[in-house]
């Protein structure tokens, strides 16, 4: 077992540390629970079970709320002192060569966009390749796709983007045959096949860019600090080009330093792990963490969906460090384009942290491990509790107004969240939860623009603050459709349910989020806001007021929603410097190279739409360079007699009636077979026309002039 | 090889085969065009010398059995064709023989063939050094040398709570009566509750 090493930050400094976190938390959710509980003693004199209930649910609650105000708090001091003396990466003094290990760069990917993958990893390349230091680090495209067009588009960039900058040797690329346990199964089958060879492996998401000199910084740090296991970096989010991309991205740059400063501060080598754009230390994740099925199936048990948590507190039990490196720059990741399909993200998300109960009172793992796990599950099962909390407080005030004692009292208190209160005391109750949402978010923009050079990367001083209010705006109408959402996913997960979601019809110029997909989303939430909002105005309209922020955002979801995944609006905002961020501003290299590839790439013509849905298999059975590339990158199988005469079967119907008929597992099938593509591939051309398909007939004509050209590497 | 390159000096307007219909031989034509261009060889005179190349192969197994399609046997033809070419040009050495085109045309995407050497695709009697050189050396290495690594789950031990919480979810999956029945319940006792709170 490794001991995590003293020399870094002594035991009773960092308990200082720790004591001084917690200490805060608990100070401030003392003082509120003291209010609340005043509050709900005046309404009667003594608590009532519904009154328990309120005041539990408020402590948990406003905990929640707590824990962000202080590591925002203790972020501020650590900034305003100029940083935190105790990172990681100041291990590694400005300018020190330190020699490198081997290291594995991979990049686990499942159906993503091919361009912007490759391309991603194109940017990658040539980034390390200018430091120098390209000898140490591989590539390798880990890929999960299970449709047959990704896959083909994934081998043929691979190639295209191998020739192009001599990656051969340096850049890999391995489709595995079966997808078993996702991205962690993906990872944990990179490790069994190649692990052995690196000391370490960064890994990416699908959409994560870093720069050659992060890289670098990164490996160093792991090579200067033997007892580290993980060090993640905090990956800014970019490239958003809808409105609510770009809201998103703003809010992480301008406010996200902060709240990284204070978990630095507190949680140092007990850090954690987000699942990309982090470095670790190879032999001890393979000893260690490979991970176990929990009780029960899914959703709720069965494989671990969210692995990063649990792999971090696993590594943590093995003795090594985790650190979170904040102050890395060159890391960058996208995020959502639209409220669904941040929602979507959301579902997978909260099932996978949902899992995570499970692991709470796990032997041997660090309390520190177990209060991410904690904050992890509560980032869901928040929502619920707040919902539960609100319609508590609407009967709780259906209670107060029916009884004629405290309807006198209606007349000349006020009312929050229910609770027929003096004005004062409630009043503070109301400025201190404000202020714990709001100050992290003040300090924040007060830091930025009192730095003029800083204040300039987002825009100037008034953008700033302009941006900030809108931002706040939005979060304030945005919150009450997240708790629905989050509420309903936390619901279906305990219930052992999947979502179901309406599919997009795209078609737009921009792929905004359309009305239809809009209506079917929010219109529970539209009906869910209107019964409450008409009930509680005729319970009492002082309380209908007090909910009038709540019951605005869902009201308005669907219009709010439409205009968020607008990319004209979000380039408008642009135009008038709302949201920008010091990466739209002062866009790094490797930004600005990817956009203008990705640029050249979607100018290329897209096949017709006729052969569109199967031109992955086009490509495979026609091109004979792509069926040539394909049959080389398959594994040499024996198959049986039946599979012999399945296939025989599966590939005439191929050629004589075309893909259209088949699904998606009889393609996958064939696409797995070299025998069946070598076979297809010499007997397409073979057969004379009036015995092929009509589609292939098409294929062979079309094909002739999109090949006019040589293969560029990314058709989109 | 069983035909050399050079009877492609004859214009391919002298090509007038014994057997078979104008239509079928023009289907035939077009295929063998159509397969070049697939092969990115866009260069219209070394089209045409390998076309009629490859027509003629076809028009002599035609006469010998008519019943056979025109653009079939070319498509043959031209196969064969490659087949032999690729043999000679990667001196065959690692491919099994189903391989050899496969393996040709993956060399030849990678050392760009088709552009640097326009003229030297099936081209048996002057094949360029370099062209050569870098057909052979082309190779395409999706994954470096494997070395395995034993990754197996470890159990985690949960704890007392989550065990047990474990075993009665385990053997409720297995009873989905009693598990409807207890969402009853707790339906029940919600709407219990709010009716006991609202009194």
């Amino acid at each position: 077992m490794r001991i995590v090493s003293n020399d870094f930050i002594d035991r009773p400094r960092l308990a200082r540390r720790r004591r001084t976190f917690f200490t805060a938390v608990f100070i401030l959710t003392s003082l509120a629970t003291w209010f609340m509980a005043d509050l709900l003693w005046q309404d009667g004199g003594q608590l009532s079970v519904l009154e328990w209930t309120l005041l539990g649910l408020f402590v948990l609650l406003f905990t929640h709320i707590a824990i962000g105000f202080v590591t925002a708090l203790l972020g501020f001091y650590v900034v305003n002192r100029g940083g935190d003396s105790r990172q990681i990466t100041s291990t590694v003094k400005p300018g020190e060569e330190v020699p490198l290990a081997s290291t594995a760069v991979i990049m686990p990917v499942f159906n993503e966009d091919v361009s912007r993958v490759f391309e991603g990893m194109r940017v990658i390349f040539r980034s390390l390749e200018e430091t120098k230091k390209l000898e140490h680090f591989d590539f390798f495209m880990l890929s999960d796709s299970n449709q047959p067009n990704q896959w083909i588009q994934e081998e043929v960039a691979w190639v295209e983007l191998c020739k192009q900058v001599s990656g051969f040797g340096k850049i890999f690329y391995r489709k595995r045959r079966q997808q078993i346990n996702k991205k962690a199964g993906n990872v944990a089958d990179f490790l069994r096949r190649w692990g052995k060879s690196y000391r370490y492996m960064v890994v990416l998401d699908a959409d994560s860019i870093m720069t050659g000199e992060a890289l670098v910084k990164l490996v160093a740090t792991m090579e200067k600090n033997p007892g580290v296991g993980i060090i993640q970096t905090a990956p800014r989010l970019v490239n958003g080009e809808t409105l609510y991309s770009r809201l998103q991205q703003f809010a992480n740059r301008l406010y996200s330093p902060i709240f990284l400063a204070g978990l630095n501060y507190w949680q140092q080598y007990d850090g954690n792990y987000w699942g990309h754009n982090a470095v670790i230390r190879v032999q001890p994740f393979i000893d260690h963490c490979a991970l176990p099925d929990l009780p029960g199936s899914e959703p709720f048990g069965g494989r671990i969906l969210s692995h990063d948590f649990v792999e971090a507190a696993l590594m943590r039990k093995a003795g090594w460090a985790v650190w979170l490196a904040s102050d890395i720059d060159g890391t960058y990741e996208e995020g959502p384009p639209t409220l669904i399909e941040s929602a979507k993200r959301d579902r997978r998300w909260c099932q996978g942290n949902m899992q995570h109960s499970w692991l709470l009172a796990a032997k041997g793992f660090r309390p520190i491990n177990r209060f991410h796990l904690g904050m992890g599950v509560m980032a869901y099962v928040s929502s619920p509790l707040w919902l539960f909390f609100l319609v508590l407080s609407t009967i709780h005030v259906f209670d107060l107004v029916r009884s004629p004692a405290h309807g006198a009292a209606l007349e000349i208190q006020t009312s929050f969240f229910g609770y027929i209160i003096a004005v004062p005391e409630a009043f503070t109750l109301f400025v201190f939860t404000m202020l714990l949402l709001f100050l992290p978010k003040i300090i924040g923009v007060i830091l930025t623009v009192q730095d003029k050079k800083q204040a300039e990367r987002f825009g100037g001083p008034g953008a700033v603050v302009l941006s900030a209010l809108i931002e706040n705006a939005f979060s304030a109408l945005l919150a009450p459709v997240n708790m629905l959402f989050n509420s309903k996913f936390v619901v279906y997960t305990l219930l052992g349910q999947g979502v179901s979601w309406v599919t997009q019809k795209r078609g737009s110029d921009d792929d905004d989020t359309d009305w239809r997909e809009a209506i079917i989303t929010h219109s529970p939430h539209i009906l869910f806001g209107v019964v409450w909002g008409v009930s509680s105005y005729i319970i009492s309209p002082a309380f209908f007021w007090w909910l009038s922020p709540v019951l605005a955002g869902l009201v308005l979801s669907i219009p709010i929603s439409i205009a968020l995944s607008k990319v004209s609006l979000g380039q408008k905002a642009r135009q008038w410097k709302i949201f920008l961020t010091p990466e739209e501003t002062q866009p790094p290299y490797e930004l600005r190279r990817l956009r203008q590839n990705l640029a050249e790439c979607y100018k290329h013509m897209r096949p017709i739409e006729s052969l569109r849905a199967d031109y992955g298999m086009l490509q495979a059975v026609l091109d004979p360079y792509v069926n040539a590339v394909h049959v080389s990158l398959l594994r040499q199988r024996r198959p049986s007699e039946e599979s012999r005469d399945y296939f025989a079967q599966l590939r005439m119907r191929l050629l004589r009636e075309g893909p259209a008929g088949f699904t998606t597992k009889e393609k996958m099938a064939l696409l797995l077979d070299a025998d069946s593509m070598i076979w297809l591939h010499r007997e397409l051309w073979c057969m004379p026309s009036q015995g092929l398909a009509e589609w292939w007939r098409l294929a062979v004509r079309q094909y002739n002039v999109l090949t006019a050209a040589p293969i560029t590497a990314l058709y989109r | 090889m069983e035909l050399p390159l050079e009877s492609v000096d004859a214009p391919l307007s002298r090509f007038r085969p014994r057997t078979g219909t104008m239509e079928a031989w023009n289907a035939a034509y077009v295929r063998v065009e159509d397969y070049l261009r697939a092969h990115r060889i866009h260069n219209r005179l070394h089209q045409s010398r390998l076309i009629q190349t490859v027509l003629e192969r076809a028009a002599r197994r035609h006469e010998a059995n008519p019943a056979l399609e025109p653009t079939t046997l070319a498509a043959e033809e031209i196969e064969a064709l490659m087949d032999e070419w690729f043999s000679e040009v990667l001196d065959n050495k690692n491919h099994p023989q189903e391989r050899v085109a496969t393996a040709g045309r993956v060399a030849m995407l990678l050392s760009d063939g088709p552009q640097k050497w326009p003229y030297a695709f099936l081209d048996s009697q002057t094949i360029p050094e370099d062209f050569t050189r870098e057909m052979r050396a082309s190779s395409m290495q999706a994954g470096p040398d494997m070395t395995f690594s034993n990754m197996a789950p470890r159990p985690i031990d949960l704890g007392t709570i989550s065990e047990a919480a474990g075993e009665t979810l385990e053997r409720f999956e297995k009873w989905p009566i009693l598990r409807t029945l207890v969402l009853w319940g707790f339906f029940l006792a919600t709407l219990l509750a709010i009716f006991r709170v609202t009194r």
